[in-house]
């Protein structure tokens, strides 16, 4: 037995795995790097011939990739204030506040049997999931989050989110009828019956501010409603937003109109049969689905990307981290050093029954909020698209709380009282607004000549 | 014989099997793979469900609602006959909760009865234990001290409200309210606690005894009542401000599930079902026992009979009960809990009937001694179960959602349903 054997048994197991994964990426990185010698001119200069497909790909990556801290934040945000709101302290015990209770529902969902019950059509029943969430998310593409950032930009872009929408429809009436269970048929068909009326005035509804914009970009509706706050089309369109925003919370499933899987009534509706990851699926689906339409209505209606007022001491930092040249390394190896002393030292001399080292990790977290928060206002002062992330999620979230809101607080609605709603009282209020609008856009052009 | 007329038996054998069977005629076995339902089997029906799904017409389906179901309180299994949404028939299957409490009495002593009949009614168990010890004392001829009868008053009245306030809850969770169910726990919380300060348990509290009450009014009960009642009237009107003027909830209930008197009355309705219906029924002020007679309440009515009417009728008897309780600590005598008993009872043979008005409805207990020291045979008129039985009535050619609000509006509870 040689020298290197006995060392290799003495290493525990976790051990053995990072050794061998260490040894692994070594030998991975040296032929990537081999590669990228090799063939890096020739795919650089393919990627730039097809540029636009190289930012399909990037965008749909990232945007698939945003939805999961998306839909951890909203189900976060769900218990916690629904709890709040029903006396009750709402998830605590995992993470600062409860915070990381999501992740581990995530992780939980994973660790679940995937279980197909006897009788499905397992082919349907595998893709349903599928089709619903990546509706979902297909229709998050042409969302423009701030300037710039937005997976693609076209002059049917709203033709293009109420198509892809209407998908989650099929998936849902795919997963209802493979399931082989009686709630879930009953779900399906609520699905389909509830989305599909719903549909006409959400669309109807958004006609109004089409018109007004003379676009179905999305990124050229947000930008006609660049200004102030009083340029936004819900003031134009009041209407128009109260329909809107009601179709869409039916057309997200939520309450009071969540009937497709009314628990109390057809147990869990086209999700019954559902487990593990399929079913997250569909729970992911659900809210990243609330946080697409509160993303429409802030584009359609509240203005988008842009704030809602001029920001009144315009602070502008002209600082080019690159000027600094090799001060700039320096800075990096020694700010946090010395920020670290700086912050620790109040812990050091104010608690004095603290070990050193204790107070030096006290600072060293104070010094990385500090540094994470001077970064964060940096990026906010010099980048325009930060300014218009922060706005655009700041009034999202907004919408995603009445959301959450409208759940803790209203009952639901019977099947006839739905369709009666979205029929008598919904359409014609569509119509009424779509037509007051063209009338209203003749006369004020007649008016100007 | 069109598929659309109902079957009311099997079809004889042979069968014409159709050139083009279809899977919705119920005369045709379709020969499919394993895990698709056969319409028809070739033979008489062996069960009364075998039957029943002979009689399912042209798009029709049975759907078995329970005994796992979310929303049927407890182990209810409702059988739905529907079409699409609507429900054509429907069948409540009972028994899933059966513990033959009758018969365990019978081979229990009069003092142990009482425990068993505790978990029947387990939202308000001593509306349970009442009845019983009012037919033991009959048997016995006691007399009950009258702090003792004060107590019992104030004890049911008390859980009377905790117990209205959970059907709020549960009302609106039927429906798809989250938030109501929360705000009235924290009314039944602060009774039941307040409960088990004085009897030791917060659910199957084993208070009264024959011939009084087990445990005498102690300060932590007092204290805790008298935080209660100062804030009562406030909490009850808010966990109700939640809901009463909620547009989704009352065009729900409006309407919904209409009982009229004549119907009730032949279907043995008793409590705030058969009140709201405008039948001013409460056996308080209509056979009166204890010391009801001394204390001043209204019986509220309510013309409609449907399941608003049921809801809103509740909330009037929790203001009445707040009276009750009010009047019950200003007048409550001092003087013994219990009378003076043998250790050992041995009633004369013969037999008796109590009832108490509960929240439910009158529970009632007939009781046949034989001069032994257990009671020869011991009856339970349960409301829950008597309500129950007319679901059937209540339910054709509405909407599956209004199942759940229907059953919820007679509020049953499935330990006393199935004794």
């Amino acid at each position: 037995m040689t020298a290197v054997g006995r060392a290799w048994r003495r290493v525990t197991l976790p051990g053995k795995v990072v050794l061998v994964l260490a040894a692994l990426a070594v030998v991975a990185s040296g032929l990537l790097a081999a590669a990228a010698v090799l063939f890096g001119p020739p795919i650089v200069a393919f990627l730039e011939a097809n540029l636009p497909l190289v930012r399909f790909v990037v965008a749909a990556t990232a945007v698939l990739l945003v939805t999961v801290p998306t839909a951890f934040l909203i189900i976060y945000m769900e218990m916690k204030v629904i709890a709040l709101m029903n006396l009750r302290i709402g998830p605590d015990r995992v993470g600062p506040f409860g915070t990381a209770l999501s992740v581990v529902h995530g992780l939980k969902v994973l660790a679940k049997e995937d279980f197909t019950p006897t009788g499905a059509d397992p082919v349907v029943f595998t893709m349903a999931p599928v089709v619903v969430f990546m509706a979902t998310v297909m229709s998050l593409l042409v969302m423009p989050f701030a300037p710039g950032l937005f997976g693609q930009d076209f002059n049917i872009a709203l033709l293009y989110f109420f198509a892809v929408g209407g998908f989650t429809v099929v998936g849902l009436l795919m997963g209802g009828w493979a399931s082989f269970n009686k709630y879930s048929l009953l779900g399906g068909l609520r699905s389909a019956a509830q989305i599909v009326s719903y549909e006409i005035p959400l669309v109807l509804s958004a006609a109004g501010v089409v018109m007004l914009a003379g676009t179905m970009s999305l990124n050229g509706i947000v930008e006609r409603q660049a200004g102030s706050i009083l340029d936004w089309y819900v003031w134009q369109q009041p209407l128009a937003f109260l329909v809107f925003f009601i179709a869409a919370t039916a057309e997200a499933n939520r309450t009071p109109f969540d009937l497709t899987e009314a628990d109390s009534e057809i147990v869990a509706g086209f999700a019954t049969e559902y487990s593990g990851m399929r079913f997250g699926f569909f729970f992911f689906a659900e809210y990243v689905n609330v946080f697409v339409v509160s993303a429409l209505t802030t584009t359609l209606f509240f203005g988008g990307w842009n704030a809602p007022f001029d920001w009144p001491w315009p602070v502008t930092l002209a600082l080019d981290p690159g000027s600094l040249g090799i001060l700039l390394l320096v800075g990096l190896a020694v700010v946090p050093v010395v920020g670290t002393l700086v912050f620790a030292a109040p812990f050091w001399l104010a608690r004095s029954d603290w070990p050193t080292w204790q107070a030096l990790l006290a600072g060293f977290v104070v010094f990385n909020l500090v540094a994470v928060a001077a970064v964060l206002g940096w990026a906010f002062v010099s980048f325009d698209w930060v300014v218009g992330l922060a706005w655009f999620m700041a009034k999202t979230y907004l919408f995603v709380f009445v959301f959450v809101w409208l759940r803790a607080t209203l009952p639901r609605v019977r099947i006839d009282q739905l369709m009666d709603f979205a029929w008598k009282w919904l359409m014609e209020l569509a119509f009424l607004n779509m037509f007051v609008t063209a009338g209203a856009l003749l006369v004020v052009d007649q008016l100007r000549g | 014989m069109t598929s659309d007329e109902r079957r009311t038996s099997a079809p004889e054998a042979p069968y014409e099997i159709p050139a083009h069977p279809s899977a919705d005629d119920p005369r045709v076995v379709l020969d499919r793979e394993l895990g698709v339902f056969e319409p028809v089997p070739p033979y008489p029906p062996r069960t009364e469900r075998e039957a029943e799904f002979y009689t399912l017409r042209d798009g029709e389906m049975l759907l078995n609602m329970g005994p796992q179901h979310p929303s049927t309180h407890g182990v209810l299994r409702v059988v739905l006959k529907i079409r699409g949404e609507q429900v054509v028939d429907l069948d409540p299957v009972l028994g899933y909760l059966h513990r033959g409490v009758e018969k365990l009495c019978e081979n229990a002593d009069y003092h142990q009865t009482i425990a068993y009949l505790d978990p029947l009614e387990y939202v308000s168990s001593l509306f349970c234990e009442w009845p019983a010890v009012m037919a033991f004392e009959k048997l016995l001829d006691v007399r009950v001290p009258r702090r003792a009868e004060y107590i019992r008053v104030l004890t049911g009245e008390l859980l009377r409200v905790a117990s209205h306030a959970l059907f709020m809850g549960w009302m609106a969770l039927d429906l798809g309210g989250l938030t109501p169910i929360l705000w009235s726990f924290i009314e039944r919380d602060e009774i039941v606690e307040m409960l088990a300060s004085i009897t030791g348990q917060r659910m199957l509290f084993n208070y009264y005894r024959i011939g009084g009450v087990n445990g005498d009014l102690n300060h932590e009960f007092m204290s805790r009542l008298g935080d209660w009642m100062s804030r009562a009237t406030a909490q009850h009107e808010a966990n109700t401000k939640l809901l009463n003027e909620n547009e989704i909830f009352v065009r729900r209930m409006r309407g919904l599930g209409v009982m009229d008197r004549e119907t009730a009355l032949r279907m043995c309705w008793t409590g705030p079902n058969l009140r709201a219906t405008g039948v001013p029924f409460d056996l308080r002020r209509t056979h009166p026992y204890s010391v009801y007679p001394e204390l001043e309440f209204d019986i509220p009515t309510r013309s409609e009979g449907d399941c608003l009417a049921r809801y809103l009728i509740r909330l009037d008897e929790v203001k009445q009960s707040l009276r009750i309780i009010d009047q019950c600590l200003h007048e409550m005598p001092d003087g013994p809990i219990m009378a003076k008993l043998p250790r050992l009872l041995r009633p004369r043979p013969g037999r008796a009937f109590a009832a108490v008005e509960g929240p439910r409805g009158e529970y009632g207990i007939y009781a046949i001694s034989d001069g032994t020291d257990q009671p020869f045979r011991l009856r339970i008129h349960d409301p829950s179960f008597i309500h129950l039985q007319s679901v059937g009535l209540l339910m054709p050619g509405n909407l599956i959602a209004d199942t759940m609000a229907v059953m919820a509006s007679l509020d049953p509870i499935m330990g006393g349903v199935d004794k």
